[in-house]
């Protein structure tokens, strides 16, 4: 076996670690939802191949007000689904729209677009 | 303090203006000479757009009315006023907790109501209003934005408006008793612009538009890739290539230099989406299909570069680029993108002919007059005056005139309703003989169309628990992908044939794009809003994917007797006569009847109704007398007339002879006997029973037919419900169930192991839908809240539930094999990819394969959903 073919061999477990570690395994940035004058937890959230903030932790039984903005066409992000609150809204590109709702209980819920291509996380405390 | 130049409106400093004029008594600023001469050529028009404002100096006080909701009024009322005087400019504030408003003081050059909206729903209230969308003809400038909503919010009566430059449409909030549509449209005209009339506010439409852009989009990026892609070809097959072939190394070489640069603009322009989409995921530290195209195209343009750059780099024969990969790739994935998006435009048709029924404008009577409004600009209150075939706009209550109303799309009867002052009328149903005029009480989203609407919307993006088996999937697929890709490069180049780092390459590059994580995603969504659409269309809401997928497994049906598989209201069903009876029973029955029409009895009208059925007229009745517990007895027509129960009779010493037997025979039909005494002597029976839905018996058999359980569940006595149940068929009856017992009852069938779905009418019945694993509620038209219900049989009829079981198996079927066809596409496509079929038959995937089969296959899982809009129930409501 050549020195560029163990080469290659080590690159791939190298990369394969990494790739792994990136995806998975690697602590995501948290953020928490500011609380405004009447008490919601507000979260702006920015759809743009992804959502940015993707993980937000919020207060439980608390209402919690999220203000989505669109910026990009592709029709695949064009509604954001939270399954497990069922609520669901359609984003309009480049408007404000607002979603409202109280998380009782604490734990982690996903949302999402529709076909699950971009993914964030609600932490629930 | 900064000014805009009227002109082009850009912000300036007065001080540093090119230039400055003076016209009646205002001072305006520009920035440029040519703004100076279009303002010289026409002054008065510069100064006509602050007039429409509505902003008027000399009145420092303004006054504005909110309607607010959201929280009760009256309990917050002190702390929202106190809150908004706190307010800079806010001179005073009075909430009328009756009429749900706020009426407020304001000086307009301190404070806007755009500042008072948000200061009203910091509190955790929302404002009322009517939201609308302009559209505004070539809106081309960033900044002209700004002015639109300037002027926009400026309007008296707007509240906000934002003004989308993508969507070329503003979006404004307003107060329609303050302002109407054509002030708003006169705002945008002031800026120059043309406003179109406003596209609908419907979600479908808005829906519809984006999509029909980003087709055009996307098919523009298509063919853009498509025409590079046959030049790309045309060099990298050479060999086969009339004049090509002769070409020396060095000028093909050039060739392909160009054919990289071309290359670029198919990448990041018409591929742009996956390069930032890719990037967008990375920074998220997640990957999805935008990444693997990036990779996959990025890998092939950077070696294939590389390679004509550096070919001394490569062994002999390895250094031809393979731009084609990069730019036919791109250009499949595109068109395939634009395909899904015009299929995906049918599957939310539903919706679409839901919100069809809806009319478009309102004939409002205000102060006096009539006018013609958008229906989106009536409020709660107004008085609507409805001519015959004319839709309904909102619903509300009759105040003057009647008339018969076809709602037949909203609870399926066929036969008009007949509609008089006080009677309630629906939004979308169809006026058919009379005028009438109506006060509305529900407008805008409380509809019942509206909320219908909304429900089904949201059960279509709610998700179906096998939804989540797919979606752990694609949480770890991608990152998978990389990594097979990675080792597909590793084995190839360490065991591989000559030349190792070309098959290497190719072979991972494919592994990357003919993985498809999309239909996978696909598959369930797109299912589930055909199917729930399909259901929409049928009268049946079904709430969620949950209650989709829990139906289609049902064992046992649960039918709640009364107001469910009956009528739910008694009717008259016999007339017998006595043997030697003194009157006939046509006779007999006018004259129970008009004694029926003094008493109070539920069973009292089914006998008044079952004589004006046989059009007899009623006499005057005399001397009329509840007996409690008995019956009634009074005079008509000079004769004493009896009627009651066995108890009366007995206790009036009437003889009955065979009467006895015959109404015992009846009960046992499950019919309630009265028995008639003229003067005396026994004269006849009237029974009236609670009688069966015409359509029970056969949507009982299709059940049974379908391979379910029908039980029936009634608080009646078990003679009365035996015997309905003989009628439509059902062999097992639990009766003498109390109401609060019934839930528990449900309970025990679930306990035999089964799966129970129960069928009530969503008020008494409540408790026992919830404890169901499906819960059917029969509502009738308007009833579309009914919160215990996983699915709303808005028709009324049984056999809703037959469509229910349908609707839900055919979709369960089509998501399985979207999700078995997704899968299995995957688990075949990857080891082909990777080359498993090579060692054996020679046989390797070329990317440009790979990259069509990834292109279509999301586009067959959304063709095979749409397959379900073909979906036939056995019933047909139509």
């Amino acid at each position: 076996m050549s020195d560029l073919q163990i080469f290659v061999i080590l690159s791939g477990i190298v990369l394969t670690v990494l790739i792994a570690w990136y995806f998975w395994f690697a602590p995501k940035a948290q953020t928490l939802a500011t609380v405004s004058a009447s008490g919601a937890q507000e979260v702006a959230v920015t759809v743009k191949g992804g959502y940015t903030p993707d993980v937000i932790v919020v207060q439980k039984g608390r209402p919690v007000r999220f203000t989505f903005t669109r910026q990009e066409s592709a029709a695949c992000s064009e509604r954001v689904l939270f399954p497990d609150f069922n609520k669901s809204a359609a984003l309009p590109e480049g408007e404000q729209v607002t979603l409202e709702f109280t998380p009782d209980q604490p734990g982690e819920y996903g949302f999402q677009c529709q076909m699950g291509m971009l993914r964030g996380k609600l932490i629930v405390e | 303090m900064t000014v805009h130049d009227p002109v082009c409106g850009m912000e300036l400093e007065p001080q540093s203006a090119f230039a400055k004029r003076e016209h009646m008594g205002q001072t305006f600023y520009f920035c440029s000479q040519s703004c100076v001469d279009q303002f010289d050529k026409d002054p008065h028009h510069y100064v006509m757009t602050s007039a429409t404002t509505g902003f008027n100096p000399q009145a420092t006080l303004t006054r504005i009315e909110l309607p607010v909701s959201g929280m009760p009024l009256k309990e917050h009322s002190t702390h929202l006023e106190s809150t908004l005087r706190a307010v800079d400019g806010v001179d005073e504030v009075k909430a009328n907790v009756s009429t749900g408003r706020l009426e407020i003081q304001y000086d307009a050059q301190k404070v806007d109501v755009a500042r008072l909206v948000g200061t009203v729903k910091s509190g955790g209230f929302q404002v009322g209003g009517t939201k609308v969308r302009i559209g505004i003809e070539n809106l081309r400038c960033a900044s002209c934005v700004k002015f639109i909503e300037d002027e926009l919010n400026a309007t008296q009566g707007v509240l906000n408006a934002t003004v989308n430059i993508a969507t070329q449409e503003a979006t404004v909030d307003y107060l329609p008793q303050n302002t109407t549509l054509s002030e708003l449209n006169k705002a945008i005209e002031t800026w120059g612009y043309k406003p179109r009339p406003g596209t609908s506010d419907a979600p479908v439409d808005k829906q519809e538009d984006a999509h029909a852009r980003e087709y055009r989009k996307l098919m523009n990026k298509f063919w853009f890739a498509a025409a590079i892609s046959v030049f790309v070809m045309i060099t990298a097959y050479y060999q086969v290539m009339p004049i090509l072939s002769d070409w020396s190394m060095d000028s093909l070489r050039l060739l392909w230099g160009v054919t990289a640069l071309l290359a670029l603009p198919v990448m990041f322009w018409s591929g742009s989406d996956f390069f930032t989409g890719a990037w967008a995921a990375f920074q998220h530290r997640s990957a999805n299909m935008n990444t693997l195209i990036a990779l996959g195209t990025g890998a092939a343009w950077l070696y294939s570069t590389f390679a004509i750059l550096f070919p001394s780099v490569f062994p002999e024969g390895t250094s031809e680029p393979f731009f084609d990969v990069v730019t036919v790739v791109i250009a499949l994935v595109v068109l395939g993108q634009a395909l899904e998006l015009r299929a995906k435009g049918q599957s939310s048709s539903a919706i679409k002919k839901l919100l069809g029924l809806q009319a478009k404008t309102a004939r409002v009577i205000r102060d006096g007059k009539e006018m013609d409004l958008p229906v989106e600009e009536v409020l709660v209150g107004d008085v609507i005056q409805v001519r015959p075939g004319e839709k309904v706009p909102v619903d509300g209550v009759i105040v003057e005139g009647s008339s018969s109303v076809d709602e037949s799309m909203l609870t399926g009867e066929s036969i008009p309703a007949s509609k008089k002052v006080g009677d309630e009328v629906i939004g979308a149903t169809i006026n058919k003989t009379g005028a009438f005029k109506f006060r509305a009480t529900k407008v805008g989203k409380d509809t019942a169309l509206a909320q219908i609407v909304k429900m089904v919307q949201d059960a279509q993006d709610s998700k179906a628990p096998i939804a989540r088996l797919a979606d752990t999937v694609s949480g770890y697929f991608v990152p998978i992908v990389m990594i097979l890709a990675v080792w597909t490069f590793v084995i190839w180049f360490v065991v591989g044939p000559q030349p190792q780092f070309v098959y290497a390459l190719v072979t991972s590059v494919t592994v990357l794009i003919i993985a498809c994580p999309c239909a996978l995603g696909l598959a369930t969504p797109m299912s589930l809003m055909v199917g729930i659409g399909k259901g929409a269309e049928n009268g049946i809401l079904i709430r969620s994917g949950e209650a989709l997928q829990t139906a289609r497994a049902i064992q046992i049906v649960v039918l709640d007797k009364t107001g469910t598989i009956t009528k739910g209201k008694p009717e008259l069903t016999d007339v017998i006569l006595s043997d030697q009876s003194i009157a006939k029973d046509d006779e007999l029955l006018r004259l129970a009847s008009s004694v029926e029409k003094v008493s109070e009895h539920p069973l009292a009208q089914a006998i008044v109704e079952g004589a004006q059925a046989r059009k007899l007229t009623l006499a005057e009745v005399k001397d009329f007398e509840a007996i409690p517990g008995h019956g009634v007895s009074a005079k008509v027509e000079n004769k004493h007339l009896l009627i009651g129960n066995l108890k009366l009779m007995n206790r009036e010493k009437i003889v009955l002879g065979s009467l006895e037997e015959k109404s015992k025979s009846l009960a046992d039909d499950g019919k309630t006997p009265m028995f008639i005494a003229l003067d005396g002597k026994a004269a006849g029976i009237i029974a009236v029973a609670d009688t069966v839905k015409e359509d029970s018996a056969e949507a009982i058999k299709s059940l049974q037919d379908l391979g379910i359980e029908v039980v029936m569940i009634t608080g009646d006595n078990r003679r009365t419900a035996e015997a309905i149940a003989r009628k439509v068929g059902v062999t097992r009856v639990l009766a003498e169930v109390l109401p609060e017992d019934k839930a528990k009852n449900v309970q025990q069938l679930q306990a035999e192991g089964k799966k129970v779905a129960m069928v009530g009418d969503g008020i008494n019945d409540a408790p026992a839908l919830a404890q169901a694993n499906v819960g059917l509620a029969i509502g009738t038209g308007t009833d579309v809240a009914i919160e215990a219900s996983d699915i709303t049989l808005i028709k009324g009829s049984l056999k809703g539930v037959v469509t229910a079981i349908e609707v839900s198996r055919a979709t369960m079927k089509n998501i399985y094999q979207n999700l078995v066809g997704a899968f299995f596409y995957n688990v075949l496509g990857l080891p082909v990819a990777m080359g498993l079929l090579f060692p054996f038959f020679g046989v390797l995937l070329s990317p440009l394969i790979a990259g069509a089969a990834m292109a279509f296959s999301s586009v067959t899982v959304v063709g095979n959903a749409n397959r379900l809009r073909g979906f036939k129930p056995r019933f047909s409501v139509k």
